[in-house]
């Protein structure tokens, strides 16, 4: 069935087809996906993709039958178990959940910096399904965990969520995706940091091999804010990873993280992109993978800078290791600069593990697979002993020795 | 016998490197190999070593009544032997007490003892690193990244007193060392030194054989061991070079 079909026939269903501004926006991306060549060469979101499942898919949505818990322990912590990407309403001081509505639809929809040949964001924007919005108030300093679950197999979410630090605030978001069932999620999460506040925000990624994931996020910063963002993805589903950062006030910071550890045919498809639009900003964008078997990995890092951007410090790092010669890694930096007093980095190193270091360690008595899984470890220690929350860091710990426990 | 190396040809990317090599040692001794640079030697501590690049084209090589070609680069280890490498390899974020602790356990283990807990390997680190004038904040660092040269042949010389090995081999780790740092090192080897353990000393320099008392010096020559005598020899060296011996 084509799109277009598929869209029809599920209307019904699908969030806010009632609205005039969304029914036009949809038929702009319906427009797309019908004169679309889907040229894989020049199109970021379809590497490595099988189109037919992803555009030929058979929607189908179930809304849960219990309502989702929220947890206000009393002490700025709420845990937040999201079931078929639904959330329950919920209001403090502090905090406030509702579903999303045609504003937020509408507002996003405006966006530029993501390319309007996404077609994995623009089946989003189709076929949405749910998604909420969560909003923390002025000057509150605030931990959030949630849990994303879905109930059955064979479902298409198509999820929006927006998050919004108001100024002053200080967010901890962990974010949890570990689906067994055969299902896709495409989610797409809306940031918005106000003035001054800052949202650290972790995406642990670990599904079975049946499960796709596709994660789109969109952060913009406002003046003095920072958004930080770590993935760690241990899924032996697919996962695509696309992040994109927008500073647009003077003195923001965006830094995006990912670590992922991938083997047998697993594919994982990652791009983070920041675009810098004021002065004195930052930005960093580093991956890391280790790839095992036949696993492939895309990464596409861009920094882009606006010609009133100047005194802009960006940087990009890619790095890999490559465990089997049939794995492979593929890795593109890109700069596009049009201030002049800027400064600008990128590089990559992906290749296999360093012989030397192996035959070294192992010089003094200990095994090849102790030393391969020492250095795979010191390959990412920077990154694990950057997280400051010992829960995490013991989650994330247990989940590489279960990895490196599979490499032989 | 100890070492016992018979015949030994060795190439690497078409080049014959070691050539009909041959070389004797027994528990308790001290040997010593001098040569001009590219004659092999440190071919000959790789290829002992374990170091997979290369190709054996014949020979033997008896260590501990063991066929060495048998063994792994890491039972080689674990049976005793070690390389104190030339230039000891770079490997950041990963820190020697980890590394070192889990590689003295699998010695231990190969040998029926017993492990080392994790209190009693840290108190052995320290005590040895102070003995080699190590400092303790190099202990934090990670191995060998962004050591100096004399730095690098220090560390080496602490992963073998805590190894406590039957065969060493030293490849120039003399040089890239200052005068007293070469006191100290040689001083921990002097220590290290019993009537069961041997030593394989690669140098350029008389100086070390100084601090070193060699009961046998080697010299070797474009892959082959073409002199062997008593320290005299490393005197000769000193004063006329390689030529005579070419
Ligand atoms: N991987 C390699 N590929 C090609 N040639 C090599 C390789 N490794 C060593 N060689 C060559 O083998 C020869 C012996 O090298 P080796 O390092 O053993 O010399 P050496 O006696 O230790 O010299 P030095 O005193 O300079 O340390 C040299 O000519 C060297 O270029
Ligand atoms: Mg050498």
């Amino acid at each position: 069935m084509n799109i277009q079909d598929n869209y029809q026939k599920n209307k019904k269903n699908i969030f806010f087809s009632k609205n005039k501004d969304v029914q036009n926006h949809r038929e702009k991306l319906i427009n797309i996906f019908k004169n679309d060549r889907f040229d894989k060469k020049n199109n970021e979101s379809l590497k490595n993709v099988n189109l037919k499942n992803f555009l030929d898919f058979k929607y189908k949505y179930l809304v849960p039958e219990e309502t989702s818990v929220i947890n206000n322990n009393n002490d700025n912590t709420y845990s937040i178990v999201s079931v078929n990407g639904q959330c329950s309403n919920f209001k403090d001081d502090k905090i406030e959940i509702t579903k999303i509505v045609e504003e937020d639809y509408n507002d996003f929809s405006k966006n530029n910096t993501i390319a309007n040949n996404d077609h994995f964001v623009n089946l989003n924007s189709l076929f949405l399904n749910c998604g909420f919005k969560i909003i923390i108030k002025k000057n509150n300093n605030i931990k959030i965990k949630i849990s994303n679950i879905i109930t059955d197999d064979d479902l298409t979410i198509f999820q929006k969520n927006n998050f919004i630090c108001e100024e002053g605030s200080s967010l901890n978001l962990i974010e949890e995706y570990e689906n067994k069932n055969n299902s896709t999620l495409n989610i797409l999460n809306v940031i918005k940091l106000e003035k001054n506040s800052q949202l650290n925000h972790f995406l642990i990624q670990d599904n079975s091999p049946n499960h796709n994931l596709i994660i789109t996020s969109h952060s913009s910063c406002k003046k003095d804010s920072t958004y930080i963002q770590k993935v760690y993805n241990f899924s032996e589903g697919y996962v695509r990873n696309f992040h994109f950062s927008e500073l647009i006030e003077i003195n923001s910071e965006a830094d995006l993280q990912g670590i992922f550890f991938l083997k047998d045919n697993n594919i994982s498809n990652n791009k983070t992109f920041v675009k810098h639009l004021a002065e004195d900003c930052k930005s960093n964008q580093v991956y890391k993978g280790i790839l095992n078997d036949r696993s492939t990995a895309t990464y596409f890092s861009n920094t882009h800078v606006d010609q009133v951007a100047q005194k802009t410090e960006g940087y990009q790092l890619s790095k890999g290791i490559l465990l089997s010669e049939n794995a492979s890694y593929f890795s593109k930096p890109e700069l596009k600069i049009y201030a002049d007093d800027v400064k600008c980095s990128h590089g990559s190193t992906i290749g296999p593990i360093d012989e030397n270091a192996i035959f070294y360690l192992r010089s003094r008595g200990m095994s090849k697979i102790a030393a391969t899984k020492i250095l795979i470890s010191s390959f990412i220690n920077e990154e694990l002993s950057s997280i400051d929350n010992d829960q995490m860091s013991e989650i994330i710990q247990k989940k590489i020795v279960r990895y490196l426990s599979k490499v032989k | 016998m100890f070492l016992e190396i018979n015949d030994l040809s060795v190439k690497i990317e078409n080049k014959n490197i070691l050539k009909n090599l041959n070389l004797n040692i027994n528990k308790g001794e001290v040997h010593a190999i001098m040569g001009p640079n590219g004659s092999g030697k440190s071919t000959l501590a790789n290829v002992l070593a374990g170091k997979e690049d290369y190709e054996i084209l014949n020979g033997k090589i008896n260590f501990k009544d063991n066929d060495l070609f048998d063994l792994n680069i890491e039972e080689r280890a674990q049976e005793g032997m070690f390389l104190a490498f030339q230039y000891p390899v770079e490997i950041p974020g990963v820190n020697i007490t980890p590394f070192l602790h889990s590689a003295i356990n699998s010695k231990k283990k190969r040998m029926n003892e017993d492990e080392i807990d994790n209190l009693s390997f840290a108190k052995l680190l320290k005590s040895k690193a102070s003995d080699l004038g190590i400092n303790i904040d190099m202990l934090k660092r990670s191995v060998n990244t962004g050591f100096s040269g004399g730095e690098k042949k220090r560390y080496e010389i602490l992963q073998m007193s805590i190894l406590n090995p039957d065969l060493a081999i030293l490849d120039e780790t003399d040089s890239g060392l200052d005068i007293d740092a070469l006191k100290i090192v040689t001083d921990g080897v002097n220590k290290l030194k019993t009537k069961d353990n041997s030593f394989l000393i690669i140098t350029h320099y008389q100086k070390l054989l100084d601090y070193i008392k060699p009961d046998f010096v080697h010299v070797m020559v474009n892959g082959s061991i073409v002199k062997s005598g008593g320290s005299e020899i490393a005197a000769e060296i000193e004063k006329d070079g390689f030529q005579k011996f070419q």
